[in-house]
């Protein structure tokens, strides 16, 4: 090991030394120069001021030296060289990374212990000055033992490795031995990297950048033979209402992979842990089928559900777990004005009564007045063509601050008084025509708004088939923003936010008097979806996968994964927290102001409740695995090698051995920073010096005055 | 104050300060108030020792003066002859004038070259009136100008003087031994210096300008921060000749200075007065009038010695 230095021109920097000489030899001259016709005289007198031709701080000076020595060093990038050029990548210790794969496919057959044999004898080959990282990896990287050459803590190492419920993802554990590398001081690199080498696991673009004289040196584990496996892909959960109750009639897919003949299997439905329900299914090569199961009655909030095939090779994706609570109607009130024609809710109503799992309970009011009892429990109001008093205006003010939506579709009779004008997201003006060839279009919609963003897919509802005769202008406010506009850029959909709801102002009828909207398939759900934002529904998710992490601060994260709002809120308020995982290990999130988040690492079911609690129904989350990793497909694993390499090593690609040699330089000066130690020691030395200097001056000066009047 | 050999002042005598002169920039003005201010304050005639040489015999014209014909000549050649006089100059006049970096300095206003260029402006001019043929020559280390004596070199004279700058180091000996050679007759010679150097070598350089005849004025001039060395503040004093520099602190110096310089003065006038020649110590913060004096007195005893 010895110094060099990066940029040593910088070192001319050294001479500087002669500045603080030079300064102390002539400072006192420069200070008072007096021009005399001659020395004749002066030069015969045998006393002569002496002092200051000789260096009397000997220690400040050696300060002032050795703090530009440092400066000049500092500049000149000092490292100290650990490997001579001819030993590069050839010879010297070694930083050994083991990247382990542990996603579920390695839980095929004997690939864990494979892989945790070959770590082990990894580190067997260790040499005295080699040292070693394990680092176990699914979707993340975990580095459980970094750079070091303890043997006993290795193998502790190896023992914790075990397989999760992630997918391969190779990236991110690369990084991580890219980065070890990086930090490492050692001449040479090696990456051990242990997997089934799933060809998903590497898109090519992972940016994985290996420092030069790095290698990859790829294990593959497992079996390269075709398995016969069998995975849920899919399971959807419809609801329907019979009889005043919800009742869950779900469907499997089941694809088989693999296989030589077709087989039957047994698909079988379980419910709180139950079996309820199994059905057999017979499968081909390569092959999907559904299976549907028999409509069962949902009743209790939380109830888990998981769809179960017989063991194979590969366990993680033969079940799919899924909660399911039961669902909560929506309160609609539906106002519309006492003069206006019967029909004129009849589409409105009826695509709102349109719903298999009951979601919207529905009311009507023919009444420009909205009374208080009106409005009790009603989650969205529909103000369908109807003129509103002042007095109902600020009743509905009011419950739109307390999270309440409303809509005011405008039409031959709809208005607003002028007192609650504020209340509009802008100024309704007069109405217009659009008789003109076929009438207007619905020309922008805002797809990213929840009301829409369900059609943005495509084949996700039409809504250019819908022909508009007559609209009311409507100018937007500059609060206000615009969901959807006509193709004469006239607004036709606006929203306004006030206190925690919004008001919508729909510019031309809800029925099929002023267009034909209510006439095209996409009216239900558009309907529907307005309602539901207008009530502020969120849809429960059945269920995570695995990766996810979940805030449970956050009640609407809450709501999303299925606890009702009140419930949520409680949640979410700031109680201490267990959560208790699959594979029975506990989480303990304190209570705080801040978010709490919990990562969903394993498949199977969370419950989250409080300490020392033990409710019927606890708060339950379904976790199943990224089916991406089901799919089995190899990589080459020596081709992995040599993209992962490529980039940093490769021999036609990769820099010239002069080019490796800089880096290399460069590389092991940046990984120590002298030079940051170096100007903070010199500063150290300038303040020092600035100190005692001050103090030799002041000390100096009070001598000076003393000779003087001497 | 080391002006012992100054004369007294004639009563009623005005004279102008040395930094008033400073302000005046033509020279010849500048001698012409100073010389005539000088002159009107002297009780006896400026013009001494005027005479008429012989030039020619010319016929008689009438209208001439009978008084000037020649009757030696009528006598002889029975025709009248007007005799012809041409003014005599006294003497030949040269100023050596020391432009060595050292006479730069100056304490005050005026510095020692201009108290020396307005000395010798004065000396030309005042030696011009009494008709003696005026020179010049300057020098440092080296004859830097040189105006051969001649009646009508005044003008040539006060130019050169009105240009002459102080900026190069300077010695006696090397330009004097140039000077000696240059001069044919012998005059009368004002040698202005600050003489910033060895007595044994000032007379070494100007003995040779006495032994050929000339009668030797020195004015040896001086600034009074040279002679009473007024400095307190510790400092860096620079040569100006040589640019050396030594660090110096006054008061521990002073009393050693002052002795040096006294003693070196002493011995000058001393050495000065052995060789017969005549020696001032002109100090720049007083008026020229002494010096002027001094020339006037030289100018005397060699009037005499005719």
């Amino acid at each position: 090991m010895s110094l060099a230095f990066l940029l040593p021109l910088f070192m001319v920097g050294f001479a500087g030394i002669v500045v603080p000489i030079a300064v102390h030899l002539t400072r006192r001259q420069r200070r008072n120069v007096v021009h005399f016709p001659s020395l004749m005289f002066l030069e015969k007198i045998p006393y002569q001021e002496q002092r200051r031709r000789r260096i009397q701080h000997w220690f400040l000076l050696s300060l002032r030296a050795l703090a530009l020595i440092l400066v000049a060093a500092a500049f000149a990038r000092p490292f100290l060289s650990q490997s001579d050029v001819g030993g590069l990548g050839t010879a010297g210790p070694r930083a050994v990374v083991v990247l382990v794969d542990q996603s579920y496919s390695m839980a095929i057959g004997e690939s864990l212990d494979e892989a945790r044999t070959e770590a082990q004898q990894v580190f067997d080959g260790l040499g005295p000055l080699d040292r070693a990282s394990l680092v176990t990896f699914a979707r993340g990287a975990t580095v459980v033992a970094r750079s070091t050459s303890d043997r006993i803590r290795l193998r502790g190492a190896i023992d914790t490795i075990s397989a999760s419920s992630g997918a391969t993802r190779y990236g991110p554990a690369l990084k991580v031995a890219q980065t070890i590398l990086e930090e490492s001081s050692l001449a040479r690199g090696e990456i051990y990297l242990l997997s089934d080498f799933q060809r998903n696991g590497w898109t090519g673009d992972e940016g994985v950048r290996l420092p030069p004289g790095s290698t990859v040196i790829p294990i593959p584990l497992g079996t390269d033979e075709q398995l016969d496996n069998v995975m849920i892909t899919e399971v959807s959960l419809p609801r329907q209402i019979v009889s005043g109750r919800e009742r869950i009639a779900p469907t499997a897919r089941i694809v088989r992979r693999g296989g030589d003949e077709a087989r039957t299997v047994s698909v079988a439905l379980e419910i709180d842990g139950q079996t309820i329900q199994s059905e057999d299914v017979m499968l081909e090569p390569d092959a999907a089928q559904a299976v549907s199961f028999r409509p069962f009655t949902l009743s209790q909030p939380h109830t888990t559900g998981t769809v179960r095939l017989p063991d194979d090779p590969l366990q993680a994706d033969n079940a799919h777990h899924f909660v399911l609570s039961p669902g909560t109607s929506l309160n609609v009130l539906i106002a519309e004005g006492q003069g206006s024609a019967s029909d004129v809710s009849l589409y409105l109503r009826g695509a709102l009564q349109i719903s298999e799992d009951g979601r919207f309970d529905v009311r009507a009011r023919r009444s420009s007045s909205i009374r208080p009892e009106d409005l009790a429990g009603v989650s969205a109001l529909f103000l369908n063509d109807v003129q509103i008093d002042g007095g109902s205006a600020e009743r509905i003010r009011d419950f739109v601050e307390s999270g309440g939506g409303a809509l005011i579709a405008l039409g031959q009779d709809g208005g607003w008084p002028a007192s609650a004008a504020d209340m509009l997201p802008g100024t309704i003006g007069q109405m217009q025509d659009r008789v003109q060839g076929r009438g207007g279009r619905l020309g922008y919609l805002d797809y990213e708004h929840p009301v829409f963003e369900v059609f943005a897919g495509p084949r996700s509802g039409d809504f250019t088939g819908a022909r508009f005769y007559r609209a009311r202008a409507f100018e937007p406010s500059d609060s206000a923003s615009v969901l959807a506009r006509f193709d004469d850029g006239s607004v036709a959909l606006a929203e306004i936010h006030i206190g925690r709801g919004k008001v919508l102002v729909w510019t031309t009828s809800l029925d099929a008097f002023w267009n034909d909207l209510a006439l095209q398939p996409v009216y239900l759900p558009f309907v529907h979806r307005l309602a539901e934002y207008l009530g502020g529904r969120a849809e429960p998710v059945p269920w995570f996968v695995a990766g996810q992490v979940v805030d449970l601060a956050d009640p609407d994260a809450l709501v999303t994964a299925g606890l009702v709002s009140s419930e949520a809120a409680g949640l979410a308020d700031g109680l201490n927290q267990i959560v208790l995982g699959p594979r029975g290990g506990s989480t303990a999130l304190p209570a705080g102001s801040g978010p709490r988040y919990l990562p969903l690492e394993e498949h199977g079911f969370y419950t989250v409740r409080q300490p020392s609690t033990n409710p019927d129904r606890p708060f339950v989350m379904a976790v199943n695995v990224d089916l991406e990793e089901s799919n089995l497909t190899r990589i080459d694993a020596a081709e992995l090698a040599l993209q992962i390499e490529a980039p940093s090593g490769g021999p036609s690609m990769g820099p010239s051995f002069g080019e490796a040699v800089a880096l290399e330089r460069e590389d092991q000066e940046r990984r120590q920073q002298l030079w940051r130690w170096l100007l903070l020691a010199a500063l150290g030395l300038f303040v020092l010096e600035t100190a005692i200097s001050n103090w030799v001056s002041r000390s100096g000066a009070g001598a000076a005055a003393g000779v003087a009047a001497g | 104050m080391a002006t012992s050999r100054t004369r007294p002042t004639a009563a009623g005598t005005q004279f102008l300060d040395p930094a008033v002169l400073g302000r005046i920039g033509n020279l010849e003005l500048l001698a012409r108030t100073v010389v005539d201010g000088f002159l009107t304050g002297l009780h006896r005639s400026p013009y001494l020792g005027f005479s008429t040489d012989f030039a020619e015999h010319r016929p008689y014209m009438p209208g001439d003066d009978i008084r000037r014909i020649d009757w030696r000549l009528f006598a002889r050649t029975d025709r009248h002859y007007i005799k012809l006089f041409e003014a005599e100059t006294n003497a030949n006049f040269s100023v050596l004038l020391d432009v060595s970096a050292s006479m730069s300095y100056g304490s005050h206003s005026l510095s020692k070259i201009d108290y020396s260029r307005y000395l010798a402006a004065c000396l030309a001019y005042f030696s011009s009136k009494q008709r003696d043929r005026v020179g010049l020559a300057t020098f440092d280390h080296e004859v830097v100008d040189y105006i051969p004596p001649s009646m009508k070199h005044l003008d040539t004279i006060l130019h050169t003087l009105d240009r002459a700058e102080a900026g190069r180091p300077g010695s006696l000996e090397a330009p004097m031994l140039k000077i000696t050679d240059m001069l044919g007759r012998k005059g009368i010679l004002v040698v202005i210096s600050d003489f910033y150097e060895e007595p044994d070598r000032v007379l070494a350089a100007l003995g040779p300008l006495r032994a050929r005849g000339h009668d030797v004025v020195v004015f040896h001039v001086m600034d009074p921060y040279e002679i009473e060395f007024p400095f307190e503040d510790a400092s860096g004093f620079e040569d100006l000749e040589t640019q050396e520099q030594i660090p110096v602190i006054p008061g521990k110096l002073k009393d050693d200075y002052l002795a040096m310089v006294n003693a070196h003065l002493a011995t000058l006038q001393k050495r000065f007065t052995d060789n017969r020649i005549d020696y001032t110590l002109l100090d720049t913060s007083k008026p020229l009038d002494t010096a002027l004096f001094q020339y006037l007195l030289s100018r005397e005893k060699m009037s005499k010695g005719r």
